[in-house]
């Protein structure tokens, strides 16, 4: 019982943090996107979920940043409301280390927001009529340097170009798999159990009804293939719902629901393991041939879900984060104030999955036994 | 696990993973004589992969190598089907009940798998010289493409034989057969076209020893588990 309820408050915490934490102050674009050495500019920052309007006991700071030695300061800045912000540049007659081009990062430090960086913001190209071969860099490079930094107070997710506010979809995609997985795994456990004791030795289970327990015998094989196809079923909800919340994720980072990508295809078949379970569970008249066939085949299925799902992906290009192809997770996926709702949102499925399944198979039960009865 | 895992089936002290190498000859032979004698099954598969040839040639005249490649895999992949599919009703009732009283499962799958291994090869290769006839050959490099025609006859057959001993249970064996055998043999598939996309030089990997290592461990996956599994199969 107290799992239900842990599994109910984890995640309403999941939902209300998930969806209303706002998200750091980040630079959405910046405009022109592209200048020229030796002149004078002035870019016009747009920002996302920033203030800059609000006052603060320290000035706000513009930087256009090439590497930790050469960064530019703005000379001066106008704001023209909360997200929007004009600065000027005088850019300097040379380019670092020789280079006819260079990226740089924009980055503006607020002191209540924090600092936001866009990367390559701004493509600065080498003018040829300035260029003079040999002269040292200018001070405009290195006079201010990027430093001291300020951070965003209170509790807020981080802003990420692409993703924006999808990036609450981490707390509700993500961990289906993760739900998905266990579930499988109890259907093979139970698999396995059955096909360890297909014969009907009874299990003893306790009802309370009115205050009153009732004991009644269950047999053991039959109840032991039910839970595998009731996990089975569940893991399978919750893949389709992965598969959903992926779909509308991939809607608006990817422009398509649907792209072909990897991951999605490999889900798709993984999915169709399971539904051809079901179709091979319902082609055989006895109940005994069906459970012992079913749990041959989920064993099966599922240790060749392993390539599907870790050796394949690794072999093709994919749209999803994670290096080449890697199923996991990598280091810079999660930052803190991510992890402190994305664990929660774990265990906080994985119950609701058990307790769906649970569900399920107190009701395949008395079905069982009401059919029995007549 | 209870006592009497496997015993419980076989009748044979535990543990009953041991092979009876003396048993293996004869069930193996006993395949080849069985095709021979009923020549119209293997004819047939034969006449099939030539008409699947044929229509492909006649749909597409010109077959650009990408397209040959997969053209390719998907003729042996529903050739393999149809040639493993009989492998478990081809005989009678009472004749499987002979051979459950004097082979265990283990040395009656592994008889199957190594026969249905033979099969394919000659299926593929027949397949391969047809196709090539037809549509052109744009194999660069023959060796590699041997071995990826092995690897590939060994996993359909280790991965056919298990679901036709399933699908056999049922009354409707061949759709079941397609249904269970799909998402099973994807990853196989993939790979394997993966690597005969590299013999015939459309991908520059000169790294696919791993591809092949994988093959290998999804092959050595699949046939533990039918070790392990199929006596809970084979009789009922």
């Amino acid at each position: 019982m107290w799992w239900k309820i842990l599994s109910v408050v984890l995640l309403v915490y999941v939902f209300l943090t998930g969806l209303l934490v706002p998200l750091k102050s980040g630079i959405e674009t910046v405009e022109p996107a592209a200048a020229h050495t030796g002149r004078e500019i002035t870019i016009r920052f747009y920002g996302y979920n920033t203030f800059f309007e609000k006052s603060a006991e320290s000035p706000i700071r513009v930087w256009l940043y090439y590497d930790s030695q050469y960064a530019l300061s703005a000379s001066s800045f106008t704001v023209v409301n909360d997200t929007i912000l004009d600065a000027r540049f005088n850019m300097p007659v040379n380019l670092p280390e020789g280079k006819q081009t260079v990226y740089l990062n924009a980055i503006i430090d607020h002191p209540i927001a924090g600092a936001s960086l866009l990367p390559a913001a701004i493509e600065l190209n080498q003018d040829s009529s300035g260029m003079v071969a040999g002269l040292p860099l200018d001070a405009a490079w290195t006079t201010t340097p990027v430093e001291t930094l300020h951070l965003q107070k209170g509790f807020s997710f981080p802003y990420q170009n692409v993703i924006y506010e999808s990036i609450r979809n981490t707390y509700f995609h993500v961990p289906m798999w993760f739900v998905l997985l266990f579930l499988f795994c109890a259907s093979v456990w139970y698999s396995l159990l059955y096909l360890a004791n297909p014969s009907d030795s009874s299990i003893i289970r306790k009802l309370k009804v009115a205050g009153r327990t009732l004991t009644y015998m269950v047999p053991a094989g039959q109840e032991n293939d039910r839970r595998a196809a009731a996990y089975a079923e569940t893991g399978l909800l919750f893949g389709i719902l992965g598969l959903l919340t992926g779909m509308i994720w991939a809607n608006y980072t990817w422009g398509k629901p649907w792209s072909n990508d990897i991951k999605q295809l490999m889900t798709a078949v993984a999915l169709l393991i399971y539904l051809a379970y079901f179709i091979l569970r319902s082609s055989f008249d006895e109940p005994e041939k069906s459970a012992r066939l079913a749990a041959v085949y989920n064993i099966f299925a599922f240790a060749s879900l392993i390539p599907l799902l870790y050796i394949v992906p690794r072999m093709f290009a994919s749209l999803h984060p994670g290096a080449t192809g890697n199923p996991a997770f990598g280091t810079q996926d999660l930052d803190n104030t991510m992890r402190a709702v994305f664990y929660p949102a774990i265990i906080g499925w994985t119950l609701l999955g058990f307790w769906i399944a649970n569900l399920r198979i107190r009701y395949q039960r008395l079905f069982d036994r009401a059919m029995d009865l007549h | 696990m209870s006592k009497g895992y496997f015993s419980k089936w076989t009748n044979l002290p535990l543990p009953a993973l041991f092979m009876n190498w003396k048993i293996l000859f004869p069930l193996l032979r006993k395949e080849f004589v069985l095709e021979f004698r009923q020549r119209y099954a293997i004819s047939g598969i034969v006449l099939y992969v030539f008409s699947m040839v044929f229509v492909v040639y006649i749909a597409s005249i010109r077959v650009a190598p990408p397209v040959w490649n997969v053209l390719f895999w998907l003729i042996v992949l529903f050739a393999s089907i149809n040639a493993v599919v009989k492998s478990f009703v081809q005989e009678s009732g009472a004749r499987q009940l002979y051979y459950y009283q004097i082979a265990d499962p283990v040395t009656l799958v592994l008889a199957k798998v190594i026969y249905n291994t033979i099969l394919l090869l000659v299926l593929g290769t027949l397949a391969f010289a047809a196709y090539s006839l037809v549509a052109g050959n744009p194999v660069k490099d023959l060796p590699l493409f041997g071995l990826v025609l092995l690897l590939g006859s060994l996993g359909f057959s280790i991965a056919f034989t298990f679901i036709a001993s399933i699908a056999a249970k049922a009354n409707n064996s061949a759709t079941l057969m397609a249904i269970l055998s799909f998402p099973v043999i994807l990853p196989i598939l993939l790979t394997l076209v993966r690597l005969s996309a590299i013999a015939l030089r459309l991908i520059q990997d000169t790294s696919y020893t791993r591809d092949i290592i994988n093959l290998l461990a999804i092959d050595a996956i699949l046939i533990s588990l039918t070790f392990v599994l199929f006596p809970y199969i084979w009789r009922d």
